[in-house]
């Protein structure tokens, strides 16, 4: 085995399981990572899979891991070492997609939470959505399902609005009730979906408002991925003037494993000293 | 561990069995047997051992009970346990039981005891006063003439006087129950992996519910199997959770706690069962005078004692230090006066001495647990990355 320091940070999201295999160090690299959807199926046992997959890939084996982090709902997983909240991964691996961020927006399937952060990604403050369906990344999964969009499509559709219809916005069960009624109709899909990221967007430039978040601002999470997203949000909090410049790394949905990699390696390392 | 999941299982069963069944098997086998049921906090079972009888606690009705009739006894701003409580009483759960006894805590219990004596449940409701004077010619003279009280309502029922050596027997075994439960949070405090604070919960609260001779066996063959290793220790936060020793906290709060980062290395829930620290000295007193003299001096602290000589701050920070824990979790029911009163004191000898806490409040039906995980968890990230 070689002098590196392994760890792995599993992601348990509601539909989809990330994964990243790091090497730790002062400046961490990221060697591989990896995302399932779960699909109905035992979340520990797609985990699995994936650490084992990961491992046999890169000639290791799970002893030559230093630190297994869950994150998420990945309390679960036996094979964890350690377990780090949501918004402590996003934080650590926001800031390292987009190093000098003051403020991570997590743009999960559940929640929306604005977090702002230190240089080393400590969580300083923070503001999160309530238990409402309709500000988060599963409600544009039902309703481009309703549309017959592939998930994959969403942003781009999205871009080709040119005017946009707003849905209630108060709550999921009405807005999906909206939608239904604008096909009927004959609202365009593209208008649709950007009224949907609108509505959403507001949300999150809200949260920005009251955490007085500062630029630069990166999103992270599965939402973070959807172009159009990233385009309402910078739309409204411009017209918000909020003077943020707002980005979202390609690889924005590892986020959370990342964070709990780094996170894991550090604690290692505190653990061993502390011995 | 096939054996521990077994016994845990049992535990669980009996423990949050709201038909008291295993009691009220007990009491059916002889015709001198009685039951005094007993609230939170602390009761000296030891009394109701020696008089042929089983003090059976009732801790109220949960998670597991719907509350309906227990709400029109109560206002909106009284905690949840008895509601719960009444509603037992009420749908027959506590029938065969021959009294109650209300040890003193807070209003409630004591309006908890007047409404016993309305719906005329028992042979007697006795509310138990406890001594706030410490001397023994004053507070512990009270204390005896309460207890005393206690054993005569009983004799009425089975015509059995206590002797010395009756209860000489009955202190030893429950000194026995304490020991084997405090050796049980030891190894928990040094091997917290190897059985959750929600199965060791369940192992004490099911004493709360059979006859002292027989918890003590489990209580032998938990330590047996405990000693034995099992399971990989996690990187968690070693916690202790105070305030809740009367209104128990659900099961699944528990739960939560561990799952979102904790190790819960020391508690106050069922209370009761730890109260006396070490065993009762029948070597210097008379058995029922080293009862009163154990309540008097070996007390633990809590919100509900009157503590100006020893203060519950400094015991509280040096337990912490004992257990060498890293912070410390307020779980107080809602409404609870006692608790939520204190906790500012706590709170305060916390900052002081830099030490880390959070609070919350729970019931003991609360079923949701999403904000508490996400509060709990990131105060244990907090002491993990930054302590």
């Amino acid at each position: 085995m070689d002098n590196k320091l392994y760890t792995i940070g599993v992601d348990v999201g509601s539909s989809n399981i990330k994964i990243v295999l790091l090497n730790y160090s002062e400046n961490p690299v990221i060697i591989d990572k990896d995302s399932e959807k779960i699909r109905k199926r035992n979340p520990e046992m797609v985990a699995n899979s994936l650490i084992d997959q990961l491992l046999a890939k890169h000639n290791l084996t799970i002893k030559d891991i230093a630190y297994i982090a869950s994150t998420g709902e990945g309390e679960m997983l036996s094979r964890k070492r350690g377990h780090f909240y949501s918004m402590t991964t996003h934080a650590r691996g926001g800031i390292y997609y987009s190093p000098g961020s003051k403020t991570v927006v997590d743009l999960g399937a559940l929640y929306v939470r604005a977090i702002k952060v230190d240089d080393f990604g400590k969580v300083i403050d923070y503001k999160m959505t309530g238990q409402c369906a309709s500000g988060s990344g599963q409600f544009i999964e039902n309703i481009s399902r309703y549309l017959g969009l592939a998930i994959e499509e969403v942003g781009e559709t999205s871009l080709k609005s040119t005017k946009p219809e707003l849905p209630s916005g108060i709550c999921a069960v009405l807005a999906e009730t909206d939608v239904i009624n604008m096909v009927s109709r004959g609202i365009s899909t593209p208008d649709i979906i950007k009224g949907i990221h609108l509505s959403i967007a507001n949300k999150v430039v809200k949260l920005l408002t009251s955490v007085r978040a500062e630029s630069p601002v990166t999103l992270t999470g599965g939402m973070a991925m959807n172009i159009g997203m990233v385009q309402a949000i910078n739309e409204l909090a411009e017209l918000g003037k909020l003077n943020l410049t707002i980005t979202a790394n390609p690889d924005a949905v590892y986020a959370g494993a990342l964070g709990a990699a780094i996170w894991g390696g550090f604690r290692h390392i505190k653990l061993t000293s502390k011995k | 561990m096939e054996a521990l999941n077994e016994i845990i299982k049992k535990c669980n069963e009996l423990a949050f069995d709201l038909n008291f069944t295993r009691a009220k098997e007990w009491k059916k086998q002889d015709n001198s047997r009685v039951l005094v049921g007993y609230m939170p906090i602390y009761f000296p079972r030891e009394i109701v051992h020696a008089a042929n009888g089983l003090a059976v606690g009732i801790l109220g009705g949960g998670d597991k009970k719907q509350i309906i009739k227990g709400d029109a006894y109560y206002q909106s701003y009284v905690c949840h346990m008895p509601r719960g409580i009444v509603e037992l009483v009420l749908d027959n759960h506590l029938e065969d039981f021959d009294g109650f006894v209300f040890p003193s805590i807070c209003d409630v219990i004591r309006n908890l005891s007047g409404m016993f004596q309305l719906f005329g449940k028992g042979k007697f409701v006795k509310y138990l006063d406890f001594p706030q004077n410490f001397l023994p010619e004053v507070g512990g003279e009270f204390y005896k003439s309460e207890l005393q009280h206690i054993l005569n309502e009983i004799k009425k029922i089975n015509n059995i006087e206590i002797t010395d050596e009756s209860l000489q027997k009955s202190i030893e075994l429950f000194n026995k129950n304490r020991k084997l439960t405090e050796e049980i949070y030891n190894i928990r405090s040094e091997f917290p992996w190897r059985i959750t604070a929600a199965d060791v919960y369940s192992i004490v609260r099911a004493g709360f519910v059979i006859p002292v001779e027989e918890h003590n066996e489990i209580l032998e063959e938990v330590i047996k199997l405990l000693k034995v290793e099992n399971g990989e220790p996690l990187d968690k936060i070693r916690v202790i959770v105070i305030g809740a020793f009367c209104e128990q906290p659900p099961l699944s709060l528990i739960k939560t706690i561990e799952l979102a980062g904790c190790y819960i290395i020391e508690d106050d829930f069922l209370l009761g069962s730890r109260w006396i620290k070490g065993d009762m000295n029948t070597t210097k007193y008379s058995p029922l005078d080293s009862i009163v003299r154990a309540y008097l001096e070996q007390s633990t602290f809590s919100s509900s004692v009157y503590d100006v000589d020893n203060p519950k701050e400094l015991r509280l920070l040096n337990q912490l230090k004992e257990r060498k824990v890293d912070g410390i979790i307020f779980a107080a029911p809602s409404f609870c006066d006692p608790a939520l009163l204190d906790h500012p004191i706590l709170q305060k000898a916390c900052d002081d001495n830099n030490v880390r806490y959070i609070s919350f409040l729970y019931s003991e039906n609360t079923g949701q647990f999403k904000v508490i995980k996400e509060q709990v968890g990131t105060f244990s990230d907090s002491i993990k990355l930054w302590a």
